[in-house]
């Protein structure tokens, strides 16, 4: 945002369209026998990988957007695609109806992109010399840097550690450096692959309540990739569900369960050692007079399962909540399979 | 979108200026065993050459001094080198073979801008330029070489040249990390620096075909042979225009073969990613 100042982002219009976008590579097929190894000189083989097909979605400025699927679904392709580090076989894609490939540089000026597993910090040189080293390169005016370094360091808790070496500092504030830079320039959108990868329960609260607070404040798209469903349920509210290079599933959480039957969990506590039973219900723990059921609410109402409950003696106490996500999500992970 | 204007890319040379001078202050007893091992090493090289000349009176009809003038130019290219090449922007195989090519997608700036100026490192990288320059004046002064502005023009230009072939084969031959990675990672320093040897060689007084061969196939004749010769007034054979025209020639060949490489990268992707060996 060379570099006008801009508090407020518009939360109307698309931020991302993609519409019939293909990408597909050629992986080479090597043989560990030497007859297939000499075959291989003369023609190699090869085996064409399908990352995406025909996917086409749409994201709206100021959503907050959960982007998931098994390993190589296509979910960090699609990501690369959207920041201009690859180019479609076909199809096109729009991020602030620019095209990724045409108008990199312009959006990289609008854009965050954060992959898990990389840093973009200097490693050699504390943390606020490559805040410096963002601020000339991205070109980002004096009072835009000084707002948002205030803010990241503030919120992000950044302060202790803004004169500390990239090198020095464990995992999860490293990636809290990360996310502070990324946010130096004031982007509209945040690209994030798998952020809370490798994060302990206090740095990946800290990473997620951050998230959730500038897409809530400040209006900025947010996009994430992360196989921790459970995160993305408490991030998100709408989930796009990549398989084999479909889109699968796009819509809310609750909407998932339901795919999978609307599973819910039946909790009961037993004060007098029975072992209760449950037509159309599954179990799966029993722990110290402690059952765990599943059940499908759409084969049998909470009232009709209410009503078979009170027939039973002996129950100190139930407990009936929705099935955790991340069973929703393995459930439907292995129906792909 | 900002515009690159000069000040602009002023600016940026600053930044990594400022990085350098801070990694300097900050870890100054590495830093200085760092600048303290380029010079002895190419210091070593260039001296081997001298002191031979020196033993026999001269190589190859080219005096001691004028040796010496060669040294202290194939010494200026190297501290040019570093100055310019700090974070593998010239050995850039590196970047592309360890998968590094996409954090600089994410800058807003042009690629040909950021590989120009990230490598810019003139505190820590100044050793063998200024130990160059050192070696530049006594040979001027031993040569009585009239320093006129045309003849530190044409040094300058001779120097770009030297410095433009430099890069372009290193980005030419860097290509083959586009479609071998693996393989092809070291590339650039293999090709450069495993023949730099030849370069400090002066050729004067070598059978022609030799001469020939070195100033085209393998251009370590362009290195500081050449130009040393026709800075001292006698041009070797194809003339004094020659360095230019060939750097003009390789940078246009690895131009087009770099292009048509970061075309693969983006069609194809890079299935590796090595985090070692980036800003560090």
């Amino acid at each position: 945002m060379s570099q006008k100042d801009q508090t407020v982002i518009s939360r109307t219009g698309s931020a991302v369209s993609l519409k019939g976008v293909d990408k597909h590579f050629l992986q080479w097929q090597r043989d560990n026998h030497a007859k297939g190894m000499l075959r291989n000189l003369i023609k190699p083989e090869k085996k064409v990988v399908r990352a995406l097909e025909d996917v086409s979605f749409e994201i709206e400025k100021g959503e907050f957007v959960a982007y998931a699927g098994p390993n190589g679904a296509g979910k960090s392709t699609t990501m690369k695609l959207l920041s201009g580090m690859l180019i479609p076989n076909a199809g096109d894609i729009r991020v602030f109806g620019l095209s990724p490939q045409k108008n990199r540089r312009a959006l990289m000026h609008r854009l965050g992109v954060l992959f898990g597993n990389r840093t973009e910090l200097w490693w050699d040189h504390p943390i606020i010399q490559s805040f410096e080293w963002k601020k000339v390169v991205w070109n980002i005016d004096d009072s835009t840097y000084r707002r948002n370094l205030d803010m990241v360091t503030e919120l992000l808790d950044l302060g202790p550690l803004l004169k500390t070496f990239a090198r020095e500092m464990s995992l999860g504030q490293r990636m809290r450096a990360d996310l502070g830079m990324m946010l130096l320039h004031s982007p509209e959108l945040l690209l994030l692959d798998e952020p809370t990868l490798g994060l302990d329960v206090v740095a990946k609260r800290q990473m997620i309540d951050f998230l959730k607070k500038i897409n809530h404040e400040e209006g900025v798209t947010i996009m994430v990739t992360s196989h921790d469903m459970d995160d993305l349920e408490e991030m998100a509210e709408r989930m796009l569900m990549i398989s084999d290079g479909k889109i699968a599933y796009d819509g809310g959480f609750d909407g998932l369960r339901k795919i999978t039957g609307d599973l819910t969990r039946v909790i009961l506590s037993m004060e007098n050692g029975d072992v209760p039973t449950l037509d159309d219900a599954h179990l799966i723990s029993a722990k110290n007079g402690v059952y765990e059921f599943e059940v499908d609410l759409g084969q049998t109402t909470v009232r009709d399962l209410m009503r078979r409950l009170s027939d039973y003696d002996g129950i100190s106490d139930v407990e009936i909540k929705k099935a955790p996500i991340e069973q929703v999500i393995a459930r439907i992970y292995q129906e792909w399979k | 979108m900002d515009k690159i204007t000069p000040i602009r890319f002023l600016k940026l040379l600053g930044i990594y200026a400022k990085i350098d001078l801070a990694w300097l202050i900050r870890d100054t007893k590495y830093a200085i065993a760092a600048i303290t091992a380029d010079m002895i090493s190419n210091m070593s090289a260039v001296s081997a050459v001298f002191l031979i000349a020196i033993r026999f009176d001269g190589i190859g009809g080219m005096s001691s001094d004028e040796v010496l003038f060669m040294m202290a130019y194939s010494t200026l290219v190297t501290g040019l080198f570093i100055i310019f090449g700090n974070n593998n922007n010239i050995h850039v195989s590196r970047i592309i073979g360890r998968g590094q090519l996409e954090h600089m997608f994410i800058q807003p700036l042009p690629l040909h801008v950021q590989l120009m100026a990230s490598g810019f490192g003139p505190f820590t990288g100044c050793g063998n330029f200024l130990v160059g320059m050192g070696l530049l004046v006594v040979s001027i002064q031993r040569l009585s070489i009239q320093v006129t502005p045309s003849w530190v023009l044409t040094l300058f230009l001779y120097l770009l040249a030297t410095m433009t072939i430099i890069v372009a084969r290193s980005y030419l031959v860097s290509t083959m990390a586009f479609y071998s990675p693996v393989a092809a990672e070291e590339i650039s320093s293999v090709a450069i620096e495993g023949t730099w040897m030849l370069s400090t060689f002066p050729l004067s007084g070598m059978p022609r075909a030799i001469q020939l061969s070195l100033i085209t196939i393998l251009p370590e004749g362009l290195m500081a042979w050449f130009p040393a010769m026709a800075l001292l007034g006698r041009p070797p054979l194809l003339g004094a225009y020659y360095p230019l025209i060939f750097a003009m020639l390789l940078a246009a060949v690895a131009a087009f073969a770099f292009k048509k490489g970061m075309k693969y990268y983006v069609t194809k992707g890079s299935n590796r990613y090595l985090p070692y060996g980036f800003r560090r």
